[in-house]
């Protein structure tokens, strides 16, 4: 029966296209739209994984015991060695090393002497390499004020209040003057390839990043870096593998009598950011929820206009004979293959458009005004795996219902008035 | 009337011996110390949490207004100058080519990561300058009899409000150095050893300066070779120096 | 018939047809309501968060705005060494009436077991009433000078209330000191940045540890203080001191307007089906009320107000279980422990503010749409032969 049915569906366009049509665009939207929902209540979070915390983060004990006070003196060394040790263990992560340090911004004047000093935060990271997502990651090139990203060594970018400040133009000298990781003077030269907006005051006030290259040479930090991030290369934190992952590193790598040894923590472990999760996890899901209600009512609207759609047709089959309780049961059956289709359509859709909104993120920077790096601009959809069952409800189960109410209404009409309606 | 001899003369003997005359104490340590200028050249050992560095330099002063520092190594260190005119600083770092002033608020930052600051490094005023001192007893440093003399700042810009130093009372070098805050609290500590007679005057080749309030070893610094009231050319002291 | 009675007729006839569809009808508003309900919830929570941050921070921090030392910035902690400057009388008298809080500022260095940590240190006076800091516990007593710090504070420096804390400072002359702290109490406060790596003692203690008698750095405004204009101080206001709270607000808002849109857009979604399937559903009384005279326009705005009134209806629902909803959460407020630790400043429970302009609008924005796609189908109706339409000829 179910091989008549499916002919019947692919045959009738009207009986199978529209229905599943809209099955599939309801399910599709249940299906991105939640997974985006998630990705907008834990805006904070993400933006805090991005630039700080990552999703998860290593740093040596001693390190992260002064952590606020960004000691590079105590940070990781030996790090070429343990990235590529990393990237063996944990291939489904990406591993980055960052520096941070603060220092002085030196502006010369024409005589090379001092005509304006401001203090400045130092983030290096990877900006060079082939392939870095790290641009991208940390949002620079929407918040480029001026000029353009660094194309080789020794480029860098700086506030853009900075730049205002003491008349800094693209493509001028700046000297970056601090301390290396031993503590002995640091000097470096940057050319000016472009400035920045954050929306975050000190950072706008003063703030300079580079590639990590330039940092380590500068900072005496050669096979050095501040910390290492590892970012899920799905794209969103996963607290269970981060726990795991954990485990595993600190098991293996963490030396309870050296505190120069790496530690792993995870985002959740930092900046409060665990519990500011959960908050937004909670809201998501009743976001979630309704959605998934309001869905399901217009499916079922579908199921219902499909069913009364062929109430003619319902006549002529009565009228031949056929029984009335068959006929329910194969609009039934109908349904639930269209709800199928449909749903496993509209799934496959969703979870496309999920991935596709995880990887690049839909920037609401231009609508709002809100350039910045340190703003949420970029909200990005989240696949989580209940995205891959959430559409079949209102998928499935509201297009039968529709249809099953529709149908109901075989048993409320006599035959002849079905057939009456053929006639007009 | 022997008993009376004997009274007399342990009086004069206790007075004399307990009661020299702080300042001609002092004076004698400025004499020692100080001089209308010098050559040092030197290596500082910073020990930090986890390694130690040694970094060599050389540096000419004159008076305390003037003084210039070139460091000789490590590679990383070499070819950078300091230069210091009555209250200002400026660096030359060879490997940009650039002198860049250090701003007042900077000169409480710590030198290369070692217990002094460039406003440590900067204040070499004669102690007779900026304390009143007072001998408050004797006691014995590796062997050598010292004078314990208690400092109070009498002008208003000393770093500290009070110190205490133990000065050798043959040889008139100081060999202890604490240095207290207005509260009594001790902040600082140098010990100064291997003293040595230079052009006629002993000088302590080595010292040691503890931070006493942070953990850690201090920072030592060691004189390789001293030389006092040269012939220092004019043009040291000046910026242009820092480039050559 | 006028035109009122035409409308009050149409309105009549959507709502006797809505009731009549029965349990659709229903969901179709119940899910309008709760877009509805959710629109005002959220954008009444940011609303609230934002309310009570700024009053946080303005009773914690700002006061009415500050009047700042010429060379005070408060992002560049080697300002203050050379910002402050002593209280003219007029400010003194300020001060004694309680309309300005002074405050002076300083960096210093302190060794909470045996660590090492730059603080900055206010001093503020113990009888001022324009900040909710409890600066009343300041009052020395005997020869312990008393401090205050913040919960986050206590936190990182591991210290309790009693707890005694070495700190090294430099006066204004640039000689060291340092002595003993006891930490007279422990204060909680949403705003992180009067928290955070800071020590409050006494006013005349700092003066006087730092040796600038009557100096201070900052005078905070208070309620009561009117004139805007300190002779040598620079004024800045709330909305200088508070951008960065905007900012962050904003973003928030901009978060929850892709979220409301969206939910907007399921209902209406919802709306446009059911009236799509109404119109298909009814021809035959489309095709009567033509034959009836009416015009097809008429018939057009008939089905529009119909569907329209789902609003209405969604409306009336929301304000059924949200009102409620929302005085129970206005009253007892929504926790947000867990944001505390975060840089931002957040309260630990916020209070969703719903104006009256919010509710409006939001009436307005889901009114408007829901006509909007309740015509869109409805326009349908005018191509239709009301001959077939009365005959419920499936078109």
């Amino acid at each position: 029966m179910i091989k008549f049915l499916i002919k019947g569906i692919l045959r009738d366009k009207s009986r199978s296209l529209l229905p599943v049509i809209v099955v599939a665009t309801g399910v599709f939207l249940t299906v991105f739209m939640s997974g985006f929902l998630k990705g907008i209540f834990n805006d904070i979070a993400e933006l805090n994984a991005k630039f700080n915390t990552g999703h998860v983060k290593i740093m040596t004990r001693a390190y992260a015991e002064n952590k606020d006070q960004v000691p590079n003196d105590l940070a990781l060394m030996d790090v070429k060695k343990l990235l590529s040790q990393l990237k063996i263990d944990y291939p489904d992560m990406e591993w980055v090393k960052r520096i941070h340090t603060g220092g002085l911004i030196d502006v010369p004047d024409s005589f090379g002497e001092t005509r304006g000093q401001g203090q400045t935060i130092v983030t290096a990271i990877d900006m060079l390499s082939p392939g870095t997502h790290e641009v991208e990651r940390m949002n620079i090139k929407k918040s480029i004020a001026k000029g353009s990203l660094p194309v080789k060594q020794g480029e860098a970018l700086i506030s853009d209040e900075f730049a205002e400040r003491f008349g800094v133009s693209l493509g001028d000298k700046v000297t970056l003057f601090g301390s290396t990781m031993n503590g002995s003077m640091m000097f470096n030269i940057f050319v000016v390839s472009g400035t920045l907006r954050f929306g975050n005051t000190i950072l706008d006030r003063g703030a300079i990043f580079m590639d990590i290259r330039d940092a380590q040479l500068a900072l005496d930090m050669d096979d050095a870096a501040s910390e290492i991030l590892g970012y899920f290369k799905v794209g969103v934190y996963d607290d269970i593998k981060a726990q795991q992952l954990q485990a595993s590193f600190n098991t293996k790598y963490s030396l309870k009598d050296d505190e120069f040894s790496p530690q792993m923590f995870r985002l959740v472990e930092q900046e409060g950011l665990g519990d500011y999760l959960k908050l937004a996890n909670s809201a998501g899901t009743i976001m979630v929820f309704i959605f998934v209600i309001a869905m399901s009512i217009v499916l079922w609207n579908t199921g219902l206009l499909g069913g009364l759609r062929r109430y003619s047709e319902f006549g002529v089959r009565l009228a031949l004979g056929e029984e009335k309780k068959h006929i329910y049961k194969t609009t039934i059956y109908e349904a639930m293959l269209i709800g199928i289709i449909g749903s496993v359509i509209g799934t496959g859709m969703g979870l496309g458009a999920a991935y596709y909104m995880q990887t690049y993120g839909l920037d609401v920077s231009s609508i709002t005004s809100n350039i910045g790096m340190m703003l949420p601009s970029v909200y990005r959809a989240e696949v989580t795996p209940s995205l891959f069952y959430l559409g079949f409800f209102p998928g499935v189960i509201a297009t039968v219902l529709g249809s099953a109410l529709a149908g109901f209404a075989i048993y409320k009409r006599k035959t002849s008035q079905l057939f009456h309606e053929l006639e007009v | 009337m022997k008993k009376i001899f004997m009274l007399f003369v342990s009086a004069i003997f206790l007075i004399s011996f307990t009661n020299p005359n702080a300042n001609v104490i002092l004076d004698k340590v400025d004499k020692n110390m100080s001089s209308k200028n010098r050559i040092f050249e030197s290596e500082m050992i910073i020990h930090g949490r986890r390694t130690s560095r040694t970094i060599t330099s050389i540096s000419y002063s004159a008076g305390n207004k003037q003084s210039f520092i070139e460091y000789l190594s490590p590679a990383r260190e070499q070819g950078t100058k300091m230069l210091k005119l009555e209250n200002q600083l400026w660096i030359y770092s060879p490997s940009t080519d650039r002198i860049i002033q250090i701003s007042g608020h900077m000169l409480r930052q710590s030198v290369m990561g070692s217990d002094l600051s460039y406003e440590d490094m900067m204040d070499d005023r004669k102690l007779n300058d900026i304390y009143t001192a007072n001998v408050t007893g004797n006691e014995t440093i590796d062997g050598r009899n010292t004078y314990v003399l208690e400092l109070i700042a009498k002008v208003d810009n000393a770093a500290y409000h009070h110190q205490k130093i133990w000065v050798d009372t043959e040889r008139f070098v100081p060999l202890k150095q604490e240095m207290f805050a207005r509260s009594g609290q001790l902040l600082k500590r140098t010990t100064l050893s291997d003293v040595k007679q230079v052009q006629g005057r002993w000088f302590p080749m080595s010292m040691v300066y503890k931070d006493v309030l942070k953990d850690g070893n201090g920072t030592e610094f060691r004189i390789t070779s001293a030389k006092f009231d040269q012939k220092i050319p004019d043009y040291i002291f000046t910026k242009a120096a820092l480039k050559q | 018939m006028t035109q009122k009675t035409k409308i009050m007729l149409a309105l009549k006839l959507a709502f006797k047809n809505l009731m009549g569809a029965g349990l659709r009808t229903w969901l179709n508003v119940s899910v309008l309501s709760f877009a509805f309900v959710i629109i005002i919830f959220y954008n009444g929570m940011i609303d609230g968060w934002n309310r009570q941050s700024r009053r946080d921070t303005q009773e914690w921090e700002t006061g009415k705005g500050q009047f700042w030392h010429p060379e005070y910035d408060r992002y560049d902690a080697y300002t203050i060494k050379d910002a402050h400057a002593p209280m003219s009388e007029e400010i003194q008298a300020e001060v004694k009436k309680k309309n300005l809080a002074p405050v002076l500022i300083t960096q210093a260095t302190a060794f909470p077991q045996g660590r090492m940590q730059e603080v900055i240190i206010k001093g503020v006076d113990p009888e001022q009433t324009v900040l909710k800091l409890p600066t009343v516990t300041l009052v020395p007593s005997g020869d312990i000078d008393y401090a205050i710090i913040g919960k986050r504070m206590a936190e990182s420096c591991k210290l309790n209330v009693g707890d005694r804390l070495l700190i090294r400072w430099r006066d204004k002359n640039g000689t060291f000191d340092a002595r003993e702290i006891q930490i007279a109490s422990i204060f909680k406060c949403d705003v992180p940045t009067v928290d955070k790596g800071q020590i409050y003692l006494s006013l005349d203690v700092l003066q006087k540890m730092m040796g600038m008698s009557n100096e201070v750095t900052m005078l905070v405004a208070g309620n009561g203080f009117i004139n805007k204009d300190l002779k040598n101080w620079d004024f800045k206001d709330s909305a200088f001191l508070l951008a960065d709270l905007d900012k962050i607000i904003q973003a928030k808002k901009a978060g929850g307007s892709i979220m409301e849109g969206l939910l907007l857009i399921i209902a209406l979604i919802a709306i446009f089906d059911t009236q799509v399937l109404s119109i298909f559903r009814r021809q035959k009384e489309i095709g009567t009320y033509i034959a009836l005279g009416m015009t097809r326009p008429q018939v057009v705005g008939i089905f529009t107000v119909e569907g329209g009134a789902h609003s209405i209806l969604a409306t009336l629902l929301g304000a059924v279980y949200g009102i409620p909803l929302f005085l129970l959460l206005g009253k007892v407020g929504i926790s947000m422990k867990a944001a505390q630790m975060t840089d931002m400043a957040i309260a630990e429970t916020i209070y969703p503010f719903y104006s009256l302009r919010l509710i409006i609008i939001t009436i307005f924005l889901v009114v408007i749409s829901a006509t909007i796609v309740s015509y869109l189908p409805a326009r349908k109706i005018s191509k239709m032969k009301p001959t077939d339409a009365l005959k419920g000829k499936l078109q």
